[in-house]
């Protein structure tokens, strides 16, 4: 198998605070990869890592063979490693395909008309071409957590960080989200790394996933194996339920 | 036509504004009054610095009070190039806007990066920084005494062209910034930097082509208005009452959209030359009055007041809300509805 996207050691210090340390992972051509942890484990620390927004205090990312650690996010994105936000950060002043057009024009390398019409085609990939002419403050939360993966997928990335996209929906538009995901990468090809709260979905989805717990990595492998892992029910419920 | 043109021309806006220059290039052989012929030539000037102030404040959202620093620097090295090296007028102006441009990124580049109100802030100290250091620096300005160029009244007739040709040339950077694939970056960097990011767009880099475009403007129109006074001291040239008028500009019209503060920029010379006739001690304080007025009641200036008479009045045309609330106002609004059209087609 070859890796689309590696981290090799990747530390993070805030102060006298490790939210990450010593972090490997590796995301393979075509995988479901999940990060999973409990809050404040570090998943959204080590995803601003890798993509870019913040450097890393040690360590390495690699998209394929190419070393990508501490490029700014906006050449991060460009090479191919794009992520949404787990809080969603639509851009309020522009329509909702303008939000898409901006980032396909920045990375899909197509010209003008083809960007707008890559925008249009993710909008209709995640169901929200009807809503293409109105602004994000008209969406629901759902629908902007959509907007926020059509506007990732229209940097036509290589792979793909999904920061909790899930969470905070009801169980209907969370099942549909799941099977979103699932044709990102079926019909796209797409590498996914994914966080998320919502065991279901990392179950339904993910075909190995890695634990993060205060900053270090505690477990891996598939999910159903990792849920019985004593140090990950430890993690996650305390002591006395391990 | 269509083919010369990028796509994001609209030809119905080109022929409109055409229109208009032409009008206005004709106008003084018609009325002949030297008085209205003065004024129009303020207020063409006016509006170049307005749309100037504007890529920045609002395009991208980073409010200047220190946009006199490159006017007063532009007019000063224009001044003195010709004064003292012989340049001809056209080349000291554009040299002195190149100087004034990089002059902006000195300072700018850093402080650009600055999030929230500290950017304004920091401009508020390089204006009055700049201001101190051009009034000691006698070989440039001549000190507090000034500067004085050849009078030359033939010369002063025919700037009115050349601030047509200014206006002209600024409006028409005004549209292309907001209208070309750029405008959408810039918008995006204007409402969520690290966003923007990570999405590919180099916010550093546009925001530095924008800052020097902008101050490269500013310099060409003190140049401008070095020679079409022919005397110019620091205190007024570099003074924080103009780097406000900058502002009170843009406001006026509405911020971040396209015309707005070419609007603005006439309303303005037309208050000024009233109230600096009336309250000679206390225009300083009305400007800030004024502001405020604006901001609490229209934040989108005239452009916002228009935009609300015309959803008032024509709701069939469907201009949004949210329109009307962020800067985008005549150009998403009609640009969502073009695309209507072409997908209709
Ligand atoms: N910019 C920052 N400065 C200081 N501390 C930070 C910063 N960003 C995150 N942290 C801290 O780092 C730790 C990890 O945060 P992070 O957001 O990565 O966790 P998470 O696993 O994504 O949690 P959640 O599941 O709640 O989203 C937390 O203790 C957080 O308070
Ligand atoms: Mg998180």
């Amino acid at each position: 198998m070859t890796a689309v996207l590696r981290a090799e050691g990747l530390s993070k210090r805030f102060g006298g605070l490790k939210a990450n340390d010593n972090v490997s992972l590796s995301l393979e051509k075509g995988q479901i990869l999940g990060l999973i942890g409990p809050n404040g484990a570090g998943k959204s620390t080590c995803f601003a890592m890798l993509a870019g927004s913040i450097p890393p205090t040690s360590g390495r990312v690699f998209l394929g063979e190419q070393q990508i650690t501490g490029l700014p996010a906006f050449r991060v994105a460009r090479a191919g490693v794009v992520r949404t936000h787990q809080i969603v950060r639509p851009f309020a002043n522009l329509t909702v395909i303008e939000n898409c057009t901006v980032a396909a024009a920045q990375c899909s390398g197509r010209d003008d008309a083809g960007s707008r019409e890559l925008a249009r085609e993710m909008l209709r990939f995640v169901g929200l071409e009807k809503r293409r002419n109105g602004y994000p403050a008209g969406l629901t939360l759902a629908q902007r957590k959509r907007l926020e993966m059509a506007r990732a997928l229209s940097c036509a990335p290589k792979a793909l960080l999904l920061d909790e996209v899930i969470a905070g929906v009801n169980p209907v538009e969370a099942r549909d989200m799941v099977a979103l995901i699932r044709r990102i990468r079926d019909e796209q090809g797409i590498s996914i790394l994914m966080t998320e709260h919502v065991m279901a979905a990392v179950m339904s989805l993910c075909e190995h996933v890695v634990v993060l717990d205060a900053g270090k990595l505690i477990a891996a492998g598939a999910p159903k194996e990792v849920v019985q892992n004593a140090a990950v029910i430890e993690a996650y419920l305390g002591k006395k339920h391990a | 036509m269509k083919r010369i043109l990028p796509p994001w021309v609209r030809p119905r806006t080109l022929i409109a504004v055409a229109a208009a220059a032409a009008i206005l290039a004709i106008l003084p052989l018609v009325h002949g009054n030297r008085y209205w012929h003065n004024q129009l030539t303020e207020t063409l000037l006016a509006i170049a610095t307005a749309l100037a102030w504007n890529w920045l404040g609002g395009y991208l959202g980073q409010v200047s009070f220190g946009h006199a620093a490159m006017f007063g620097l532009g007019g000063f090295i224009a001044g003195r190039m010709q004064v003292s090296l012989g340049v001809p007028m056209i080349a000291a102006w554009i040299v002195a806007g190149v100087i004034a441009g990089l002059y902006a990124l000195v300072w700018g580049h850093p402080t650009l990066r600055l999030r929230g109100p500290y950017f304004s802030i920091a401009t508020i100290g390089v204006g009055e920084a700049t201001r101190l250091i051009c009034t000691y620096w006698v070989w440039l300005t001549g000190g507090s005494s000034g500067m004085s160029l050849p009078v030359q009244v033939q010369l002063k007739y025919q700037l009115y062209w050349y601030a047509l040709a200014l206006a002209l040339v600024a409006l028409a950077v005004s549209y292309a910034l907001r209208r070309s694939p750029l405008g959408l970056a810039l918008l995006a960097i204007k409402s969520d930097v690290d966003a923007a990011g990570d999405v590919g767009v180099s916010a550093v880099r546009l925001q530095d082509l924008v800052l020097f475009l902008s101050g490269m403007t500013m310099g060409v129109c003190g140049g401008f208005y070095a020679s079409y006074y022919s005397f110019i001291e620091p205190g007024d040239m570099f003074g924080f009452a103009r780097s406000i008028s900058f502002v009170l500009m843009g406001v006026i019209g509405g911020i971040g959209t396209i015309a707005g503060p070419a609007i603005g920029a006439v309303i303005f010379v037309l208050l000024r030359n009233s109230l600096i006739a009336t309250y000679p001690q206390l225009y300083l304080g009305l400007y800030g009055l004024l502001l405020i007025f604006v901001i609490l009641f229209e934040p989108l200036g005239l452009t916002g007041l228009y935009v609300r008479i015309l959803r008032r009045a024509r709701p069939d045309l469907g201009v949004t809300g949210m329109a009307a609330e962020e800067s985008a106002v005549p150009a998403t609004g009609a640009g969502a509805a073009r695309v209507e059209q072409r997908e209709a087609k």
